[in-house]
């Protein structure tokens, strides 16, 4: 049960983040990632080797537990482990509950988008491209089949326009509440064209939009609450 | 008016409850569709009378030309109409997916068009692959656990079964201590209730 390194979210920034990073479980770890999962609008970096680790540890958590009973430990005792097991599982499933749900949601955009499709798990491919084969042949039978010619495209309005004009994008101008890990100067939270730079301090709480801090979320700076 | 029929379709989804599905009107549904047929005809038979004209449509902007544009518009707006009312549906159709196993309650099943019962079973199929690929099942634990154990009625015979850490006669109005996590699967099926309080 080694606490985590994850160098996907916290960054290589400086040597003072290294106390944190080894108090920091991997239970904190999948914690967080499944907050940012939940508020933001799309989809984020599957963490892969999270994902692992806290599925090894909980199989350990079982054993142990299984352990406990076979050896007639004290009630209390067992049942806090379980809890714990719980509340792990419930993280994990939760958090690839919301990544399956944001794939069916979103799955031509996801799909089109290279940045975002190599940011799902490879069972995450496989479940978004039986996913689009799927909506399409229903969407096909059910009324693309039934339009004249030119108007038969499941991304397209009609053959004339020139995007996709017809596929589900995340709104990533919506709002987030997010708390910002370090001090972070200058940001430019406004796109209206006034210079109106923000400066956040560890800990601040701001509402923004996903869109202007979307890298500082992606590289570990910022966590969404 | 063009567009209205696929205007009142796109209507009768929202008027529903959110996450609940009005029975598939296949009547104004088809009744779209020929409109669309419709619009193509009219669509085709002005762009003949203007390439017979030999006006360049990118130039001229006649009658026919404005006429064209508006059957063009008529015709995506029904399409956009068609889809809104399809892909919606088939949104709430997946979230099904995630709590009711591979056979619909009749009630369900009867509001469903053909094409919305296949696309219902091959999602379904697809989220468990899913699961089984990765061996593990995200259908229960929907809410965060506060207990491991929950208190429960059991509503229908169950019977002997063997649950992840005793085996228990469930017997009808039997009420009992079991793990959140064995429960689930009954409660969602109706079989039991969580007593709370």
């Amino acid at each position: 049960m080694e606490s985590g390194s994850d160098k996907g979210t916290v960054g290589s920034s400086a040597m003072d983040d290294y106390e944190t990073l080894i108090s920091t479980t991997d239970a904190d770890l999948l914690k967080r990632s499944w907050r940012n999962e939940k508020a933001s609008p799309e989809i984020l970096q599957f963490e892969s080797s999270l994902v692992q680790r806290s599925r090894e540890q909980i199989q350990l958590m079982e054993e142990t537990v299984e352990e406990f009973m076979n050896n007639g430990e004290d009630p209390l005792t067992v049942s806090l482990y379980q809890m714990d097991i719980d509340r792990t599982m419930f993280l994990l499933r939760s958090y690839l509950r919301i990544r399956l749900q944001k794939i069916e949601k979103f799955m031509f955009h996801i799909q089109k988008t290279a940045q975002l499709w190599t940011r799902l798990s490879r069972q995450e491919q496989k479940f978004a491209k039986r996913s689009i084969e799927d909506m399409k042949q229903h969407l096909d039978e059910s009324v693309l089949s039934k339009l004249p010619d030119r108007y038969k495209s499941h991304l397209k309005q009609s053959v004339i326009s020139e995007e996709d004009d017809m596929v589900m994008e995340p709104k990533l101008d919506a709002f987030v509440i997010c708390r910002s890990r370090k001090f972070l100067g200058g940001l430019p939270v406004d796109d209206s064209g006034e210079e109106n730079p923000l400066d956040m301090y560890a800990g601040d709480i701001y509402a923004l939009r996903y869109k202007s801090i979307k890298p500082l979320v992606e590289s570990g700076q910022l966590d969404l609450v | 008016m063009y567009g209205r029929k696929a205007y009142q379709l796109v209507k009768e989804f929202t008027n529903s409850e959110s996450g609940q599905l009005t029975g598939f009107n296949d009547d104004l549904f088809a009744q779209v569709i020929e409109d669309c047929k419709e619009h193509v005809l009219k669509l085709q038979s002005l762009l003949r009378k203007m390439q017979e004209e030999g006006s360049d449509n990118q130039t001229t902007k006649n009658a026919d030309h404005f006429g064209a544009l508006m059957h063009h518009l008529a015709l995506v707006r029904n399409k956009r109409c068609l889809m809104a009312y399809m892909y919606n549906r088939a949104e709430v159709v997946q979230n099904l997916g995630w709590t009711v196993d591979l056979v619909l309650p009749v009630e369900i099943e009867e509001k469903l068009s053909v094409s919305e019962k296949e696309y219902f079973k091959s999602h379904s199929k697809t989220l468990k692959s899913y699961m089984s690929d990765l061996d593990i099942d995200l259908a229960v634990d929907m809410v965060p656990p506060k207990d491991p154990y929950i208190k429960v009625r059991v509503l229908e015979e169950i019977g002997n079964v063997v649950l992840s850490d005793q085996s228990a006669n469930l017997t009808r109005f039997a009420i009992l201590f079991l793990r959140r996590t064995d429960a689930e699967q009954y409660i969602s099926q109706g079989k039991m209730e969580e007593l709370t309080g």
